[in-house]
């Protein structure tokens, strides 16, 4: 797992990928570091003006609702706190105060190498743009089950805990809504690594140049079972039984959207 | 109630296919009909129920009304089939139903599906789109990452290994061979099929089957009227159809498909036939792994056995209980989405008549079985037919 670099100075902290200040990393951006730095702090409310306008592409659905599906977090134009970002660089800071007078020089991460870095962004400037190559799912179902696909939210009924969500059991009984969370780790019970050929059109331009993608069943502790990608894979392989966390990540471009979606994480 | 006779078959070669929807379907159904012994005319039919999944979008609105006016067939009752892969093998499950309910006499069954005229992109969107798309799709799986998934898993519970794998693409290799409407019609050794180029880890090329052009039908009567076309009709003794979870991660085991299970038990049940008695079976080899479960959902093989009744070559042409996809499977005859389902009901007809060439005729068949898989085992058929009513 590759957790964010934080820094601490007065009042604010500051975030940024392994990468340093450089760069978010293959399927990151400045809310996906901002998304990770709230989880690590205590929660409270937060204005993320800041954080929208500085973002490079738009998501597909409400920023508000990604942070408050994903944290403990509630977004509020009045909120105590303020997600600030950096327009020139890959650094989040999280403050009290207005403005964030000098950022500081968080360059000191994983090296980067420059000729991916380019050939990867250049890849989902193309996805962004292009027009829908599948997976297409209405924007009301991407709505609804953003608790449960970002915030792993289950529903709990007779049979146990449920997800992803349902919408009838077997008696023709409305199940109720998804309010329970899944355990934050799961273990893998098989896995994959998909060829460039292999995978869906939706990641056909940056399969490539990660020399393919990899995706992991898991299990979760409550019984519960799903499928993620895996991210931050280049230096380790998957096995059966090994323990993987989740965090919000890039999934796919298209429509001039972004598509936030879990993603699995050696531990 | 009524017993169902098929009396016809026949199908496109299958493969990169010079011809459209319409000449590919009137090419099937000419061969069908011409299949009849006795005088069978497009214009009787009473219904006709056409699979496809009309990949690429092509006529996707009206398919079946399309195929019939351009077929003989004007007037017809029609509809198209929609179960993924196994399209063709649940119109051929309503044309059975639509029979034994006393609604119709004679009645079309078939497929058809065109997919090598897409660009690359095209047909990848095209190929996934029979997935669970709000949650497998956006983890990065389509077909060969949902039954990888599955293989890796199998090798973990059970004593088995790619090697089985192998087996079962060498095998279905070896019987498309001389299969003159099979897709890739070639020897493959067990080195060559051990090292293919990775697909999805660890299924390689030669664990997949191909995507093929291609249409198939076959003509079902009712009792009273089999002996009026034929003095050998193929009876279809049972049909079951189950379901199950879209997705593999919601079922409760990633090395059963559970919709095969259920399909089978009904079509046994139906036909009073025990999976012993089975003499050949054309299975839903899309991927190779898929074989050595359907063996086990089937009942040819125990839990578990699946690989090594694979690596004992049980399933090959003469040479066990029964011939596994003696057509070549989908891994060598191809696999045109919609017409696959029907396509394995024709080899069976062939098969059961003794009308297969001689170096592909199952030796005494008397009894078959088709399995038709929708996408990684949400939808099954299977059919049993066999010569004696």
């Amino acid at each position: 797992m590759m957790p964010i670099s934080k820094t601490s100075i007065d009042n604010t902290v500051f975030a940024t990928s392994v990468y340093g200040q450089q760069w978010a990393g293959p399927d990151g951006d400045r809310l996906t570091i901002a998304l990770q730095l709230l989880q690590s702090e205590t929660a409270s409310t937060i204005q993320i003006d800041s954080l929208v306008e500085s973002l490079e592409y738009t998501p597909s659905t409400r920023i508000s609702s990604i942070i408050e599906s994903t944290t403990d977090w509630r977004v509020d134009p009045d909120g105590q706190y303020r997600l600030i970002a950096s327009n020139s660089s890959a650094i989040v800071a999280l403050t009290e105060d207005e403005n964030i007078v000098q950022w500081p020089d968080l360059s000191h991460g994983k090296s980067i190498d420059e000729e991916h870095k380019s050939a990867i962004n250049e890849a989902w400037k193309n996805e962004v743009s292009g027009v829908s190559q599948g997976a297409y799912i209405s924007q009301s179902q991407h709505v609804l089950a953003m608790p449960s696909r970002l915030g792993l939210h289950a529903q709990e009924d007779a049979s146990g805990i449920i997800w992803p969500p349902r919408q009838l059991n077997s008696e023709g009984e409305r199940i109720s809504p998804a309010t329970n969370k899944l355990d934050s780790s799961a273990s893998i019970l098989t896995w994959t690594r998909l060829s460039a050929a292999g995978a869906p059109s939706e990641f056909s331009l940056r399969a490539p140049l990660l020399g393919g993608i990899s995706t992991v069943l898991v299990e979760f502790a409550s019984g519960p079972k799903g499928v993620f990608m895996l991210a931050d894979d280049e230096e380790g392989q998957a096995s059966i039984d090994q323990e993987v966390s989740f965090e919000v990540r890039r999934l796919y471009g298209q429509d001039n959207l972004i598509h936030y979606g879990l993603k699995a994480l050696l531990i | 109630m009524v017993d169902v006779a098929m009396v016809g078959a026949g199908q496109t070669k299958f493969g990169n296919h010079p011809l459209g929807l319409k000449g590919m379907w009137s090419e099937a159904i000419e061969k069908a009909f011409s299949s009849v012994d006795n005088d069978c005319l497009p214009s009787m039919v009473d219904e006709a129920f056409i699979g496809s999944i009309a990949f690429g979008g092509s006529q996707l609105g009206n398919t079946a009304a399309l195929l019939t006016e351009h077929s003989g067939m004007d007037g017809v009752s029609v509809r198209r089939v929609e179960n993924a892969c196994a399209s063709s093998g649940f119109a051929l499950r309503d044309a059975w139903m639509t029979i034994k309910s006393g609604q119709a006499d004679i009645v079309v069954a078939g497929g058809i599906e065109k997919m090598n005229d897409l660009s690359a992109e095209r047909k990848r969107y095209w190929l996934g789109v029979s997935g669970d798309t709000e949650w497998e799709r956006l983890a990065g799986l389509t077909f060969p990452g949902t039954y990888a998934l599955t293989a890796r898993r199998y090798f973990h519970e059970f004593e088995s290994t790619h090697d089985d794998l192998v087996h079962v693409s060498v095998k279905n290799h070896m019987h498309g061979l001389d299969n003159e409407v099979a897709h890739l019609r070639k020897d493959v050794s067990f080195e060559k099929a051990s090292s293919g180029a990775m697909v999805a880890d660890p299924l390689t090329l030669y664990d997949c089957c191909p995507t093929s052009d291609g249409a198939s039908a076959v003509i079902l009567v009712a009792d009273h009227l089999a002996h009026q076309f034929t003095d050998t009709p193929i009876w279809v003794k049972g049909s079951g159809a189950g379901s199950d979870k879209l997705a593999l991660h919601d079922r409760p085991s990633l090395t059963q498909l559970r919709a095969t299970q259920l399909a089978s038990q009904k079509a046994y049940s139906i036909a009073n036939v025990q999976p012993n008695q089975i003499d050949l079976a054309e299975v839903h080899d899309c991927f190779t792994i898929a074989e050595v479960l359907a063996t086990e959902d089937l009942g040819f093989a125990g839990r578990g056995e699946g690989g090594l009744f694979a690596r004992n070559g049980q399933g090959r042409r003469n040479e066990g209980n029964v011939t596994i996809n003696a057509s070549g499977g989908l891994k060598s005859k191809g696999h045109p989405l919609g017409a696959t389902g029907t396509g394995q009901a024709v080899e069976v007809f062939k098969q059961l008549r003794h009308q297969v060439e001689a170096p592909r005729q199952v030796r005494d068949a008397e009894i078959g079985l088709t399995h038709n898989v929708g996408g990684s085992g949400a939808t099954c058929a299977v059919h049993i037919f066999g010569r004696e009513r």
